[in-house]
């Protein structure tokens, strides 16, 4: 069967949906009606494991187990009545083409939902089993990200024009599958962590002497940031790099932009970015650029057990060797520092000498294509 | 200071009284920090009694509060007042507070030189390796700039600090930078424009509408949801979110509006619970923490929802139960005298109940229920 997110036309992806619900219910009522217990499959999927021998296929959107719920224990009793509440609400959606959040979708039956957690499993489980993306079900949140630099484009009909003051922060665009007629002259976009480090940028004006894209997704990126990076750089094939700080929360972020978050696992080929390339903060940059030792903070213990726990994971392994090094290098320095820190001489020098030094050393093979694996900046 | 004998017998007792902050332009800073060091170096020299001037800064305690009401408007808000705390070398546990005093103006000083701003966090790096000695935390660093603005009188924006701008904008209003095109408020996506944090800027742009409300919203989510439905095609309005409590540049935004077009009244639109009235408050009054740079952006705002008497609206089941916190800030509201009876009757209700409601409550009666409500509340 088709994947639904392959079908380009709104109209027939929700018309599709519409008729895998109606397919189904069939099933469930066609089971009650025979006698049989309901029995409905969900496949379960991760995006990392902790076994390091490599022979794990994490990385390959494989199905790695299933679970199924039938009407057996009153546990799985409450979660079917659950799903089929929310998918009656999505279906309803579907219909009138509206939105709603998951907070929206909580609230239609608190009683029976109880929790807010309870709706974000269900969501994720009808994800699953209709194999689309949350936002084909019309399920869509905030948007938290931050975009600015050289780029035109049209959202829901409005035109967005990040040109006209390159320098100025806008959103990042909700309904990302609306996103189209992209316009850009820039040569590469760039990812930085933190809202704070894209303010020193347009402080700076940064992008006035680069042509470039700057997004943030102000802390751990959340759904239509990262799908908004993975339409640009389908669409306009340049170059991404991504600039956190040089701490155990930094290099998450990072995963998380690169492989995807475990949550989200059933979906990773759509929300993350192999092509990415980490420019920085590496501990080896606060000795090439001497930074004061006072800059240098200590690993809390926090800092240890998350460090600790990220290094194992198998991607780290399979298909970025050299970042799993650097983890272990701060690790094994027991120091951390901020991308602010690098201000400290020189409020510009983050702008005039750290970034464009870090682009212009990166790695490029010839032909326009860029390198997705073993990639990154020194 | 120099203190000008004439223009301040001229002033209204009331604004004799009355301590703010200025949004100045550098070179004005600039000259008030000079100012400061020769009064102090003329002390220290004096050949008379040499002695070490103690620092004198506007108080920033509740009992240095008060509550003004114009003449003209009607409205109340809160203002600090000219009682002074001292920070003085000679206690030896306060010597470091004094210090600090300095040199948080020294590096301020050598910013606006430069021409340029920082962050808050790029400054307490900045000290960190200046003046290792003295700066040992963030915290500090942040009530040490508190305590420049209580001394210069002049906010934090001029002394060069960058804040980001939380807030947002949407609806039938058009704005317009110096030098740039206008920006139609209306034709902005699904998520907004976003309000900048030059506050420079945003005290000279050029507002239009027209819209017969201004609505504030609390929740980011809330506002989005009005903004995809385009609320204000149906009732033409201005929406604005600080997405929570508001940051001064949001509040600089909707002064502005309020003074330029005086007969739109201000709706505010919050969740059922003390927090959400709280945040209304600082629309409405302003508040301790910020009164020195904003107690001129007090507007006139009126409680459209959620109200006691919507709760019939709302499933009981939607109810969750009030926290501690919930608890701490009623009881501080309840005790402030600014606070008129009907939200006092309101809070107390709340107490009573034990229980808070959120905006997205209403969405048990459907999606477009909220803009029905607000149409009729209105």
């Amino acid at each position: 069967m088709e994947k639904t997110t392959d079908l380009d036309d709104p109209q027939r992806r929700r018309t599709h949906l519409l008729r895998k619900i109606k397919d189904f219910t069939r099933s469930i009522v066609g089971d009650l009606v025979g006698g049989r217990s309901p029995e409905i499959s969900i496949n379960k999927y991760r995006n990392y494991c902790t076994n390091s021998d490599g022979n794990c296929f994490c990385s390959c959107n494989l199905v790695y187990g299933k679970e199924v719920l039938a009407l057996r224990t009153q546990c799985q009793v409450h979660r079917i009545d659950v799903l089929l509440k929310v998918l009656a609400i999505v279906q309803q959606l579907l219909q009138e083409n509206r939105h709603a959040s998951k907070r929206d979708i909580y609230y239609m039956y608190p009683s029976v939902f109880r929790e807010q957690s309870i709706v974000d499993r269900a969501i994720n489980e009808i994800c699953i089993i209709l194999e689309c993306s949350r936002h084909n079900l019309n399920v869509v949140s905030v948007a938290n990200g931050l975009v600015m630099g050289w780029i035109k484009f049209s959202e829901v009909g409005d035109r967005f024009d990040c040109i006209s003051s390159p320098n100025s922060p806008h959103p990042v665009p909700v309904h990302v599958e609306e996103v189209s007629d992209i316009f850009t002259i820039a040569q590469y976009i760039l990812i930085v962590e933190k809202e704070s480090v894209f303010q020193r940028l347009a402080n700076d004006q940064f992008c006035s002497t680069n042509h470039c894209i700057v997004i943030t997704g102000r802390g751990y990126p959340d759904i239509s940031t990262r799908r908004f990076l993975r339409v640009l750089v389908e669409k306009l094939n340049i170059p991404v790099y991504c600039l956190v700080d040089c701490d155990p929360y930094g290099f998450d972020i990072l995963t998380t932009y690169r492989f995807g978050s475990m949550q989200m696992a059933y979906d990773a080929k759509y929300l993350r970015l192999p092509e990415i390339c980490w420019l920085g903060a590496f501990i080896s940059d606060s000795e090439k650029y001497s930074l004061p030792s006072q800059c240098l903070l200590p690993l809390t213990i926090e800092d240890k057990k998350k460090a600790e726990a990220m290094v194992h994971r198998c991607y780290l392994h399979s298909e970025e060797p050299q970042w799993r090094s650097e983890l272990e290098l701060m690790l094994e320095k027991g120091v951390k520092f901020e991308i602010e820190a690098l201000s400290v001489y020189s409020l510009s020098f983050l702008t005039e000498e750290y970034l464009p030094s870090k682009i212009r050393g990166t790695r490029r093979l010839p032909g326009s294509q860029v390198q997705p694996v073993n990639w990154y900046a020194h | 200071m120099v203190d000008d004998q004439l223009f301040k017998s001229s002033l209204l007792f009331s604004e004799q009284r009355l301590c703010y902050a200025d949004i100045l332009p550098p070179s004005q800073v600039r000259a008030r920090i000079e100012v400061a060091v020769l009064n102090f170096l003329r002390i220290l020299t004096s050949p008379g009694r040499p002695a070490v001037s103690d620092l004198h800064l506007i108080g920033r305690r509740s009992r240095n509060s008060n509550v003004g009401s114009g003449l003209v408007s009607g409205g109340l808000w809160i203002y600090l007042s000219k009682e002074v705390t001292k920070r003085s070398l000679g206690r030896e546990s306060a010597a470091k507070a004094f210090v600090r005093v300095w040199k948080v103006m020294e590096m301020c000083l050598r910013v606006l030189v430069e021409e340029k701003r920082v962050t808050q966090r790029e400054l307490f790096y900045k000290l960190l390796c200046s003046s290792p000695e003295y700066f040992t935390s963030q915290k500090q660093v942040n009530r040490t700039i508190q305590d420049v603005v209580a001394l210069l009188r002049c906010s934090r924006y001029s002394l060069g600090i960058m804040a980001s701008s939380r807030g947002l904008i949407a609806g039938r209003v058009m704005l317009q930078e110096a030098n740039q095109d206008v920006f139609d408020c209306s034709s902005c996506g699904s998520s907004g424009h976003a309000i900048k944090g030059d506050l420079n800027l945003l005290e000279n742009l050029v507002i239009n509408t027209v819209a017969r409300y201004v609505i504030v919203i609390e929740k980011h989510a809330v506002f989005q949801r009005l903004v995809e439905d385009r609320f204000f095609n149906h009732i033409p309005s201005i929406l604005i979110t600080a997405k929570g409590y508001p940051d001064i540049a949001t509040r600089l935004l909707l002064h502005r509006i309020s003074r330029a077009f005086p007969s739109l009244p201000i709706l505010a639109l919050v969740d059922w619970n003390p927090a959400g009235l709280a945040i209304l408050c600082t629309f409405k009054y302003g508040s301790i923490g910020m009164g020195l740079e904003a107690y001129r952006y007090a507007c006139n705002v009126k409680w459209l929802g959620v109200r006691g008497e919507d709760l019939q609206l709302i499933p009981e089941e939607s109810l969750t139960p009030l926290k501690a916190k919930d608890l701490q800030i009623a009881k501080s509201l309840t005790s402030s005298e600014i606070l008129q009876d009907c939200y006092k009757e309101e809070l107390s209700l709340m107490v009573q109940k034990g229980s808070r409601a959120e905006v997205e409550a209403l969405y048990y009666h459907g999606y477009d229920f909220l803009g029905k409500y607000l149409a009729e509340k209105i």
